[in-house]
């Protein structure tokens, strides 16, 4: 996949100990992009929980068609470059992968399988945004309730990731250069067994009343729904940015998007930050207002821009926007803006439950 | 004998499965060439027409889908042209006419609008029509701001090459369309038709009759952000129209304003 992609917007520096372990103890090895987003626990916390899909209906192999389509659609050089190398692991060839690419109705998927990633692609773009006769759809074509809500999960997430990996401009993981070297053929079968995706256990459902508490808990027990839990609370929870800052800018994403249940939410955010109904209002039809500051000033703009865009220009905008801001706080409004996107794809699952 | 009959059978079917190798694999490489190009005009049309709507060129190979859109419509014609033209020769005309529609097109497109239509010397640029947009009319209004920036920029080019200078009307307007592919076989487009199409350029056309360089409507008007600083004019008449349309003249932005030609 060619596209233009620029310098990583964020330094490299030493992994914090306990993420290190956890992904040792998840993948067997700390991948590259540890580096450059430890310096964040609930970014590099949600990364390392999606690294291992927390899912317990959705086929596997879906889920990783899902991963690679959606990078796709994205144009995330990096989130791609990883999902591709990873299948190649799992024995996926490249001409076939390239088959899939380029119009996956023609290759040797189950007809289930085809509309399973036509309704993720949907989900991913957002615009139209899928109703209930799509998610029925799904649904029909042999997925039970709960597998669709993890397919709608595993595309936010999968945006959450593009979008992180995109704004920063990470650079691509050794991984990939290790599927290219000629001996990879000799350690596939070892790593293979070691990545292979496998379902995992239902879990208690997280609490529902919490900020997208509604929408989480139409995942009901699936592992997704918990992970998703700790990563809003986890952005919500953070100091590096103001609480207000970070729900002014998903109300900006959601408005962007059409999505007025993540408005709503959003606007229940800010009510105890002093933000009423006509202040947001004011807010969202402007991008700005008096009672901004000069950081939300520049954020606000940038997340509407991290809807839609071009790899190259919105590295130039994330870069521009966060110039007079630290690596930590443009960590945080990069995750807030991934967030954001993310969450206006997870409401999809509203629909279906 | 028959050793040679079967060495000969089996070098002919060797040579066979060479040959349906090589085309195969060049059939594979010409399928991946197409998917490819498929791929780059599938990006390129986006540019020009909805998602959707390139979704169901490729799949079924026409589109008849048609909807009404709320879009912001930028109407932009040159002042003054048709004198200018018959003062040029035809190859100087082009291409300071194609200078100008690059940087007019940059400027749009730079602020989320697509250009729908060259007219003559004129353009009709849509914000909001590919994909929604609630702030449609604030980028129309920053494109139109963008252009005018431009097109002094252009003019100062065009003076050191001993050219004339351009001036130029816009005209913007928001409010309900219909949207679709539209033409015959020979040609299709992705257009908007509708009275308020129409209005966009009627109010371009009060540009000479204010004196301005671009103006919005009352809708437009209604739906920018207050950081844009604009001054009331005269209703006018215009054709097609009962009752003479108030018009606002778009003066800059915040506090950077910049001098209105």
């Amino acid at each position: 996949m060619a596209v233009e992609w620029g310098e990583c917007v964020l330094p490299a520096q030493p992994v914090p100990p306990a993420l290190r372990a956890e992904l040792r103890r998840k993948i067997g090895a700390v991948p590259d992009w540890a580096s450059r987003l430890g310096r964040s626990s609930w970014v590099a916390g949600t990364l390392s929980d999606f690294i291992e899909d927390p899912v317990a209906y959705a086929p596997p192999k879906l889920t990783a068609l899902v991963h690679l389509v959606v990078s796709q659609d994205n144009s995330c050089r990096y989130c791609h470059g990883v999902q591709r190398a990873v299948m190649k692991i799992l024995g996926y060839r490249d001409d076939a992968l390239d088959r899939l690419l380029r119009d996956f109705h023609a290759t040797d998927l189950s007809p289930a399988e085809r509309v399973a990633l036509d309704f993720a692609r949907r989900v991913s773009r957002g615009h139209p945004r899928p109703g209930r006769a799509e998610l029925e759809a799904v649904a029909q074509a042999g997925f039970a309730r709960a597998a669709v809500a993890e397919i709608v999960a595993v595309v936010a997430a999968g945006n959450f990731a593009n979008r992180v990996a995109t704004l920063l401009a990470l650079p691509p993981e050794s991984l990939e250069r290790m599927v290219a070297h000629p001996l990879f053929r000799l350690v596939r079968p070892f790593m293979a067994r070691r990545m292979r995706p496998r379902l995992r256990k239902p879990e208690p459902p997280p609490p529902s009343n919490r900020p997208w508490g509604r929408a989480v808990a139409a995942l009901d027990d699936s592992p997704s729904a918990g992970v998703l839990r700790r990563t809003i609370d986890g952005a919500l929870g953070s100091p590096v940015l103001p609480r207000r800052t970070k729900a002014l800018m998903l109300a900006v994403i959601a408005r962007s998007l059409g999505c007025a249940y993540s408005e709503g939410e959003a606007r229940a955010l800010l009510e105890p930050e002093g933000f009423a109904r006509p202040d947001v209002d004011e807010v969202l039809r402007d991008l700005g207002s008096p009672r901004l500051d000069a950081r939300e000033g520049r954020l606000l703009p940038l997340a509407r821009e991290t809807v839609r865009y071009q790899a190259a220009t919105i590295q130039r905008r994330v870069r521009e926007a966060c110039a007079a801001m630290g690596p930590d706080e443009t960590l945080e409004a990069v995750g807030v803006a991934a967030l954001g996107n993310a969450l206006c794809r997870l409401s999809v699952v509203l629909d279906a439950c | 004998m028959p050793w040679a009959a079967l060495v000969a059978a089996v070098v002919v079917l060797a040579l066979q499965v060479r040959h349906a190798r090589r085309t195969r694999a060049a059939l594979v490489r010409r399928l991946e060439t197409a998917a490819r190009d498929l791929e780059t005009l599938s990006q390129a049309f986006s540019r020009f027409a909805p998602a959707e709507v390139v979704d169901d060129i490729i799949a079924q190979g026409v589109s008849t889908r048609s909807e009404k859109k709320d879009v912001t419509v930028l109407f932009a014609d040159l002042k003054g042209f048709t004198p200018l033209a018959e003062r040029l020769d035809p190859v100087a005309l082009v291409r300071v006419l194609n200078g100008h529609f690059v940087r007019m097109s940059r400027a749009i497109t730079e602020h989320r609008g697509h250009v729908a239509k060259l007219i003559g010397d004129g353009m009709l640029a849509l914000f909001g029509a590919l994909e929604p947009n609630p702030w449609q009319t604030n980028d129309a209004a920053h494109a139109a701001l963008a252009m005018r920036a431009a097109l002094a920029d252009y003019n100062a080019a065009l003076a050191h090459e001993g050219l004339p200078a351009l001036a130029m009307g816009i005209g913007i307007h928001r409010g309900t369309v219909v949207a679709g592919i539209m033409g015959s076989g020979e040609l299709l487009e992705y257009g908007v038709l509708g009275s308020n199409v129409n209005l966009a350029s009627r109010v371009e056309r009060l540009t000479r009759a204010h004196g301005v360089d671009i103006l919005v409507t009352e809708a437009a008007r209604a739906a920018l952000d207050r950081r844009f600083h604009v001054r009331a004019m005269r209703p006018l008449a215009v054709k097609g129209l009962a009752e003479a349309v108030a018009t606002f003249a778009l003066e800059g932005f915040e506090a950077g304003v910049p001098a209105v030609p």
